[in-house]
């Protein structure tokens, strides 16, 4: 089943003469259980299709759908309600609230959504799989800066999306972080049925892809 | 309240200062207040224990009491009921054995009149003969005693004070009550004086063209009591001034600390948090800073208010008070209006580059 379902996607910015395609004609769609990587280099276009993706830029041209929910047609709240319900997102920076403590960015999110979110056991697995367990009490600025990453996994795995957006996931790690950020996100699509969409110049996550597009200048093929 | 509480604890040196701004422009708006209500009430308080409507005072005394002259063919115009008095108001100097000069107003009334008659006093008893007076009970700070005998202004004249009265104060001076004859004396006045002026509880008394009167509102009377208005005028726009002080200093902190925050705004909104719980966060934080303060404010002033001299002319009034606090917290919802368009107009694309 498609999650996640982009059709002839053009993005501009600016007017006339100063107007910048950033995507080209872009078809993209990932299916439940499968994790995707949209490999680029920076300035390829990667964040812009990662936002359309997930519903928080509107495209120029083209059409996006989240669960064969057209985005084009819903106002903003509900485009708000849907990232809530059905969207989590690892972003590369700012991702924790510096002022909350670890177990605090996970209640902020319960406050904000308060049906839905992972069990307690399920929440337990996740944080001992990213090895997190141990930093509950601190504040995101007592983290390096892996610790800090595998948080913003854990608090957008904690809400537990249908659809999660990755971007640059594997930034702050070091390799064998990588093996596992590469093997929770796998698990995700694969034994608990997420679409996992990673937008990455980390080749070292390719071994865990189901399907792999490269994106340049604008322009996403499948490879 | 959840985002605005857990910031406020991990800033707290950042929180404690705006905090303790507005603890101080909080203490300083509440002791304003009270040195305005005291004033006030010290240019006041006799006639207000007189619960008059109307006062009746020569045509040409610009409205002031001590300035006019009522002659007695004027008072014989004017039909004197139950409800109305005449009063002789002569600033005086009290001098007494072994005690400090005090300056007051001494105001004579007719013994028979409801002035007189209404006094509750305190301690002692009531003039019963000419030479007798009744006091403020300030004159007790000063050393005055009931049995004393005191002078008044430069005059060999022995008074016996008699009793005391609370909240007797006129033009911020200890009122001394006693009979309008010994005012006149005071006063130097002519065969032909009367009285100062006529008051009166009821309605407003009906005047010929050419009394030579003029009839005053109570209120109007009070706003023309010299120094009243600008006194107050003076208080009231520092007043002002200092609530428009916090407001800046709510909006200012609000906006830049909103500011600092924008990119973890941003990152909340993409993952789908609503903006009204970031509207809340920053209202909730606008509120917890002004009641904090008020609250650190209002135990400040609790402890100047029993610690200040009595000779310093402040009232507490809790109602009065109240409705500045809330002023002030009226001002700290006003100064969340551009924080609120700030954090309504974060862009979650801002913060997903590469």
């Amino acid at each position: 089943m498609e999650t996640v379902s982009l059709r002839e996607i053009n993005k501009y910015f600016g007017e006339k003469k100063n107007r910048i395609h950033v995507l080209t004609n872009v078809n993209f769609k990932a299916q439940k259980g499968e994790l995707c990587l949209v490999l680029g280099p920076s300035g390829s276009g990667k964040s812009t299709f990662l936002t359309i993706a997930g519903g928080i830029q509107t495209p120029s041209s083209g059409e996006v759908l989240i669960d064969n929910v057209k985005l084009n047609s819903l106002r903003e709240k509900q485009k708000e309600q849907l990232r809530l319900e059905k969207i989590g997102f690892v972003l590369q920076n700012y991702s924790l609230v510096p002022y909350l403590r670890v177990e605090e960015q996970f209640e902020l999110a319960k406050r904000v959504k308060k049906e839905g979110n992972l069990n307690k056991a399920d929440f337990t697995a996740v944080i001992k799989q990213l090895g997190i367990a141990d930093l509950l009490t601190q504040y995101p600025r007592e983290l390096s800066g892996g610790q800090r990453q595998r948080v913003a996994i854990a608090r957008a795995l904690y809400s537990n999306p249908d659809i999660i957006f990755a971007d640059e996931p594997t930034a702050a790690l070091d390799s064998q972080r990588v093996v596992e950020v590469g093997k929770l996100f796998k698990d995700l699509a694969h034994n608990h049925n997420k679409s996992v969409i990673i937008v990455t110049h980390d080749l070292r996550l390719k071994e865990y892809a189901d399907r792999i597009y490269e994106i340049m200048d604008g322009n996403l093929k499948q490879v | 309240m959840f985002l605005a509480w857990k910031e406020m604890r991990y800033e707290k040196l950042r929180y404690t200062l705006i905090i303790a701004m507005i603890v101080l422009i909080s203490y300083l708006i509440f002791i304003l207040t009270s040195l305005a209500q005291g004033l006030a009430r010290q240019n006041t308080d006799a006639i207000k224990s007189w619960d008059i409507q109307n006062v009746i005072l020569n045509d040409n005394a610009n409205t002031s009491m001590t300035q006019s002259i009522i002659t007695k063919s004027q008072l014989n115009k004017v039909q004197i009921g139950k409800k109305t008095a005449i009063v002789t108001q002569v600033p005086v100097v009290v001098r007494g054995d072994g005690n400090s000069k005090v300056s007051a107003q001494f105001v004579g009334v007719n013994s028979k009149q409801f002035i007189m008659k209404n006094l509750k006093v305190t301690e002692g008893k009531k003039p019963i003969k000419a030479n007798e007076v009744l006091a403020d009970s300030s004159l007790k700070q000063a050393g005055y005693q009931i049995g004393d005998e005191i002078k008044l202004n430069s005059g060999q004249t022995n008074y016996l004070i008699s009793g005391f009265v609370n909240n007797e104060k006129l033009n911020i001076a200890p009122v001394i009550y006693g009979a309008n004859s010994v005012a006149k004396v005071l006063k130097n006045a002519g065969p032909t004086f009367a009285a100062s002026a006529i008051v009166s509880q009821g309605s407003k008394i009906i005047l010929s063209k050419d009394s030579g009167l003029k009839n005053y509102s109570v209120g109007e009377f009070i706003k023309k009591l010299p120094g009243y208005s600008a006194q107050l005028t003076t208080f009231i726009f520092m007043i002002g001034f200092l609530m428009i002080i916090s407001l800046v200093v709510v909006a200012v902190f609000l906006y830049i600390l909103t500011m600092q925050k924008l990119e973890n705004y941003a990152v909340l909104r993409a993952q789908g948090v609503p903006v009204g719980v970031l509207v809340r966060a920053t209202i909730s934080q606008s509120l917890l800073i002004v009641i904090s303060g008020l609250i650190v404010g209002t135990a400040l002033t609790g402890l100047t208010a029993s610690f200040i001299p009595s000779e310093v002319p402040m009232y507490f009034s809790i109602p009065l008070l109240s409705i500045v606090a809330i002023g002030l917290v009226v001002v700290a919802l006003l100064g969340v209006i551009i924080p609120i368009r700030v954090v309504t107009r974060v862009d979650p694309v801002t913060v997903i580059g590469g």
